[in-house]
């Protein structure tokens, strides 16, 4: 695999989420100093802005699926503006994205301050998160 | 005993208050009528001169965070509302509730 791969990988996930918000009428911008936000998503009309954090992983091959692993700091996640982040998490398993899983950053906070975690890990195996995937409830199609 | 706990976040130009959304389930399952909001962001200047001439602005901002119109009601089934500073952990208000 190429070297700094994962830096190719995690901009392709973000231009596939970037276009993903484009198809349903949102706006999209990369903020010029990266300090956080990897996204910012607006509804042109009124100026709704949506703050977005993408997380990208390949695959890893399991029994009945696959699986992908993330990283998000738990300083980041308490970090509660009065814009909360959209955390989107992207596989890339078999030549393919997967559907993007969406969660907002107060729900995943709530998640893992309810579930054991360590310093070092947090263990969400037995989180079914399935109702996230393509959750664009907080982004709905904009057609006029 | 039983606390509700609003996370505090203190950024550049003021305070984000918000509560987990399990917390705002509690809330809906107790008074279904509520209207718990997601955060609630006061400029530093607001707060400051909010308290020159009422009161600590925690004992505002819970009825509105929790969105519960009767504040005897909510009274009744918590005993503490604790406002804790999300960065570090520590409770930087405790507004015991007096029958």
């Amino acid at each position: 695999m190429k070297k700094n791969y994962h830096l190719y990988l995690g901009k392709a996930g973000h231009l596939t989420v970037m276009s993903e918000f484009l198809t349903r009428g949102w706006n999209v911008a990369i903020p010029e100093v990266d300090v956080g936000d990897d996204i910012f998503v607006v509804q042109d009309d009124n100026g709704t802005l949506r703050r977005v954090q993408v997380k990208t992983s390949t695959s890893t091959q399991r029994q009945n699926g696959f699986s992908g692993q993330f990283n998000v700091p738990l300083k980041q996640l308490r970090n509660m503006a009065n814009i909360p982040v959209h955390y989107v998490f992207i596989v890339r398993n078999s030549d393919l994205w997967t559907k993007p899983v969406i969660i907002r950053q107060d729900y995943l906070l709530d998640y893992l301050q309810n579930d054991s975690y360590t310093k070092d890990r947090i263990a969400c195996s037995g989180l079914d998160l399935s109702k996230y995937i393509s959750d664009f409830n907080d982004f709905p199609f904009i057609e006029e | 005993m039983k606390a509700i706990k609003i996370s505090v976040n203190k950024q550049m130009d003021g305070y984000t208050f918000s509560i987990a959304p399990s917390a705002r389930l509690l809330i809906k399952s107790w008074f279904p009528d509520a209207h718990p909001a997601n955060n609630i962001f006061v400029a530093y200047d607001t707060k400051s001169n909010f308290e020159l001439y009422y009161d600590k602005l925690e004992s505002y901002i819970y009825p509105a965070l929790l969105g519960v119109n009767n504040r005897n009601d909510l009274n009744k089934k918590v005993d503490e509302i604790q406002f804790v500073d999300t960065h570090t952990g520590k409770i930087l208000h405790a507004h015991k509730v007096i029958l």
